[in-house]
């Protein structure tokens, strides 16, 4: 079916990335903008829309942002805070230009090492919890690897799977990540003893579990269809999104951590579109945790309920599989972009900008998602 | 010098308070829409089932089962430096499906511990006046 108002990604770009530079989350912010303005080549003049997310605590405004880079004037932006990470910037700006109120946006995600995973930091100066977490820090539960491991039980519990299962994905997608030296922190490929003599850090969540804590800025820009002809790069087109919830806010608190709002989301985004989990040849899926993966390999209806362990060891998320996935070698490999990096990197494969890593199946469909647990998004990608 | 080391502490407000209290009187309460008698944890201003802002607490029987829990080995706040490992888990309540509460389960060697055990509420004092409702396995 032609779709009417498509929005396309046209340019993408990192800022330096490392574990402490000492850049500013500003700088940061400037580099990836500029990175993104140069692939896509064209200038801020060109920007009539500014999207950012972040944490409340390392927040860059969008018309901060647009005034360090001299954008003259903006239609549309927007600063949230709220959320799945990366994709809520990229939900914002697929609205504003599908709607008509901006026609090239610029999207953002910086983030800062410290203070990232939460944790004392979170609770400030003052000496009591405020909120609703008080019901949770006294307990011990202070970051998203508590409610991690908590998840993964569940999910043993229901389903039988095994520790064993989640190194399994570890291990596959750190293969990506050694084909990816110039982005990767990690250059040797893992073996299931490394992934199960891997240090706990809430049993039976792993330290190769975690996403890698890094100082980083990620920026893509989106505009019509129609600018989208005229620009340098070749266009990768949304065709359907979705974002999804769950009743429950707290995330340790949702009715049921194995169907969590990566299945809200998903059902949403199948039923806006004639694509089929068949037809998708390659996914970025948000390893935050690596069960989060997991979940939306099930979710998307890529695999059985209680079987994304199975189809990860049978080799099928690999890059010779039906389904390479997170073919940078994810967060846990290239570090904390909150999802930005697998709308940067499916982008990257789907227009044939992947360089050496270009995956042999000539991708043309691709799917993204971001988060889990209270609050989840995902979209599908095409080529054409 | 060594500094004492503070427990992380609730901020009881109007919304928390009696479940402190509760707490520190030997009863698990939790809050209880006036209207239609939806329990819901944590507590909010209004009902989430029928949007009542009558709401006041109650108090549950303290039985329950191990919804899911993982054993924490890092301690990402000091007072848990001693503590490790421990079991954090998600019990639900008998009182009503998808009633759930993040908590501790205690008295028990935590690799014993198994998703939807028995279990029943105990008080753990927590320090500065606070006393914590926690879960041990369930009498036979
Ligand atoms: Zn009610």
């Amino acid at each position: 079916m032609a779709k009417k108002n498509r929005v396309a990604i046209v340019g993408v770009g990192y800022s330096d990335v490392s574990r402490g530079s000492g850049l500013t989350l500003d700088k940061l912010t400037a580099q990836s903008s500029v990175a993104a303005m140069n692939d896509a080549g064209i200038k801020p003049t060109d920007i009539d829309g500014v999207v950012v997310h972040s944490f409340p605590h390392q927040f860059v405004s969008s018309t901060h942002t647009a005034a360090m880079l001299g954008i003259p004037d903006v239609a549309f932006y927007s600063g949230n805070v709220d959320g799945a990470a990366y994709s809520v910037a990229a939900m914002h700006a697929i609205a504003a230009i599908a709607s008509g109120s901006a026609e090239t946006v610029l999207t953002l995600r910086t983030v800062h090492k410290a203070g990232a995973a939460g944790g004392a930091a979170m609770l400030g100066p003052q000496r009591g919890i405020p909120g609703n977490m008080q019901f949770g820090m006294p307990y011990g539960s202070f970051t998203g690897s508590h409610w991690a491991g908590m998840y993964m039980q569940r999910h043993m519990a229901m389903y039988g799977s095994t520790e064993e299962d989640f190194g399994a994905f570890a291990i596959a997608q750190r293969k990506f990540a050694v084909a990816n030296p110039t982005e990767s922190f990690f250059h040797e490929e893992l073996t299931m003893d490394d992934y199960l003599n891997s240090r706990y850090i809430a049993k039976p969540l792993h330290l190769l579990d975690c996403d890698y804590p890094v100082d980083s800025s990620s920026a893509l820009i989106f505009t019509t269809e129609e600018r989208a002809r005229d620009m340098k790069q070749k266009p990768v087109f949304f065709d359907s999104w979705a974002n999804g919830t769950t009743a429950e806010a707290d995330f340790s608190l949702v009715r049921d951590m194995t169907h969590s709002s990566p299945w809200m989301a998903s059902k949403r985004m199948w039923s806006r579109t004639d694509l089929k989990p068949s037809d998708v040849d390659t996914a970025g899926l948000y390893d935050g945790f690596s069960f989060i993966a997991m979940q939306w390999l099930e979710a998307l209806g890529f695999c059985g309920e209680g079987e994304s362990g199975a189809f990860v060891r049978s080799g099928a998320t690999s890059a010779t599989g039906s389904l390479p996935t997170n073919t940078d070698g994810g967060a846990c490999n290239v570090g904390r972009r909150h999802g930005a990096n697998f709308f940067i990197e499916v982008t990257r494969q789907l227009r044939g900008t992947a360089g050496d890593r270009a995956l042999p199946n000539k991708p043309e469909v691709g799917v993204v998602s971001n988060a889990v647990g209270g609050f989840a998004a995902c979209a599908l990608l095409t080529a054409e | 010098m060594t500094t004492e080391v503070l427990p992380p502490l609730p901020l009881p407000n109007e919304l928390t308070a009696a479940f402190w209290d509760g707490a520190n009187q030997g009863k698990l309460v939790i809050q209880r829409c006036n209207a239609c008698g939806h329990f819901q944890h944590a507590p909010e201003p209004i009902c989430a089932n029928c949007l009542s802002f009558d709401l006041g607490y109650a108090a549950v029987s303290g039985k329950g089962s191990v919804y899911t829990f993982c054993i924490p080995t890092q301690a990402f706040h000091p007072w848990f430096e001693d503590k490790l490992p421990f079991v954090l888990a998600v019990v639900e309540l008998d009182e009503q499906p998808g009633l759930k509460m993040i908590t501790n389960i205690v008295e028990t060697n935590p690799d014993n511990v198994k998703v939807g055990d028995r279990v029943e509420v105990t008080f753990s004092p927590l320090g500065e006046g606070f006393t914590l409702p926690v879960f041990r396995p369930a009498a036979q």
